[in-house]
């Protein structure tokens, strides 16, 4: 299958991820265990999009507001939509990462790497040393927000491809149910 | 904002292929054949071509090498004379009336309507100045992995055929599902393979 194909053919794998993640966030608040790397915070805030259908069917809905107030996203969740795109922060061994994660293309969007002493430096070191130093931060970071979401993604595919899913699933499924009650004691 | 500084967007492909033994001295090669040539003095319409990712008027790379630790670092820019539809629209109604009353034709038949077309697109476009894009790539030789700033699917597509023509080598763009087949073990391909949507509610 050609990459177009499979774009179209498994856009639902994505959604589902990001879907997953939002619920997997909530459930221990936020917290995170990876696998080898520890506890780590993610968080779902200000913006999201779900979509529903395809082609000339596709429904899309787009949230914004504070973490607290995403009552629609989560109705929209209720009404068989998916995650398609949302604002995350990472936070990783006090790095804090922000960035939009659409899933149909797994596209890091708006990507703010985390503050460090050489990003605070704003470029007032000159120099070839300088200049490679800073560059080799940010791709350091870049890679480990990468890594990152690949390792969550692995613990979501680990879950979905194992003998365990149908248990989780019943548990998104609840979330999901409860999806109004939560988000009216977030009002 | 890129690479280099600022809030971005990127997407991440895999790149196929073998290189040379002699990687890095291929690629510093490669990239200087294939960097990018100005076209403000010419009468070209597309020019895409390497630069440093610290200046887009450095295609010689003389500020800053391309090679940093074990990355690759470097900008896409393309220079392209556009014309816009508008532009074009008007300038070849204007030049149909002009033809019509000098051949003194109550109607132009479609090929000449065609000639006229291509020859007003061709002088409008010398006529354009070229407009540039630039985009970032950080290709990390050991993973083989390239991360591209920029969601444009055009960019990625031009990125695609202009990597490829310069370094003889494949990117595939990784999105959830390939990048699930490299996450993965042999045993649950099969099981990705044949994976269906699920119902949350």
């Amino acid at each position: 299958m050609d990459l177009v194909d499979l774009i179209v053919e498994k856009r639902f794998l994505g959604q589902e991820f990001l879907t997953w993640l939002w619920w997997k966030s909530e459930e221990r608040g936020g917290s995170i265990a990876l696998p080898g790397e520890g506890d780590i915070i993610v968080v779902f805030a200000k913006h999201m999009l779900l979509e529903s259908g395809e082609g000339d069917s596709a429904e899309k809905l787009i949230c914004t507001g504070l973490q607290a107030e995403l009552r629609e996203a989560r109705t929209g969740l209720q009404m068989g939509k998916k995650l398609e795109q949302a604002r995350i922060v990472i936070n990783h061994n006090s790095y804090e990462y922000g960035f939009t994660l659409a899933a149909a293309l797994m596209e890091f969007r708006n990507v703010r790497l985390p503050k460090t002493a050489e990003s605070e430096d704003d470029g007032k070191s000159s120099g070839n040393e300088a200049l490679e130093g800073m560059l080799l931060e940010r791709i350091y970071l870049f890679e480990q927000l990468v890594k990152l979401v690949h390792t969550l993604f692995s613990l979501f595919l680990s879950v979905r491809l194992g003998s365990t899913w149908p248990v989780e699933l019943m548990k998104i499924r609840t979330w999901v149910a409860q999806a109004d009650h939560a988000g009216s004691s977030g009002q | 904002m890129g690479l280099v500084k600022g809030t971005v967007s990127f997407v991440l492909f895999f790149v196929e292929g073998r290189l040379p033994d002699n990687p890095l001295e291929f690629i510093v090669d490669r990239v200087k054949s294939f960097s990018f040539r100005d076209i403000d003095d010419t009468y070209d319409e597309y020019s895409p071509g390497w630069v440093s990712v610290h200046n887009m008027f450095d295609s010689g790379f003389t500020y800053a090498s391309c090679v940093v630790g074990d990355y690759i670092t470097l900008t896409l820019r393309v220079d392209e004379r556009k014309v816009a539809p508008a532009i074009l629209k008007k300038f070849v109604q204007k030049e149909e009336e002009r033809v019509r009353i000098e051949k003194e034709l109550p109607k132009l038949g479609r090929a000449i309507k065609v000639q006229i077309k291509e020859r007003v697109r061709s002088e409008l476009i010398r006529k354009a100045l070229p407009v540039p894009s630039t985009y970032d790539l950080c290709w990390n030789l050991s993973a083989s992995t390239v991360l591209f700033f920029s969601t444009n699917q055009k960019a990625q597509a031009v990125l695609e055929d202009y990597f490829k023509e310069s370094f003889g080598l494949l990117l595939r763009q990784q999105i959830p599902f390939t990048t699930a087949e490299r996450l993965i073990g042999d045993e649950q391909l099969a099981i990705l393979d044949s994976l269906s949507p699920e119902l949350f509610v």
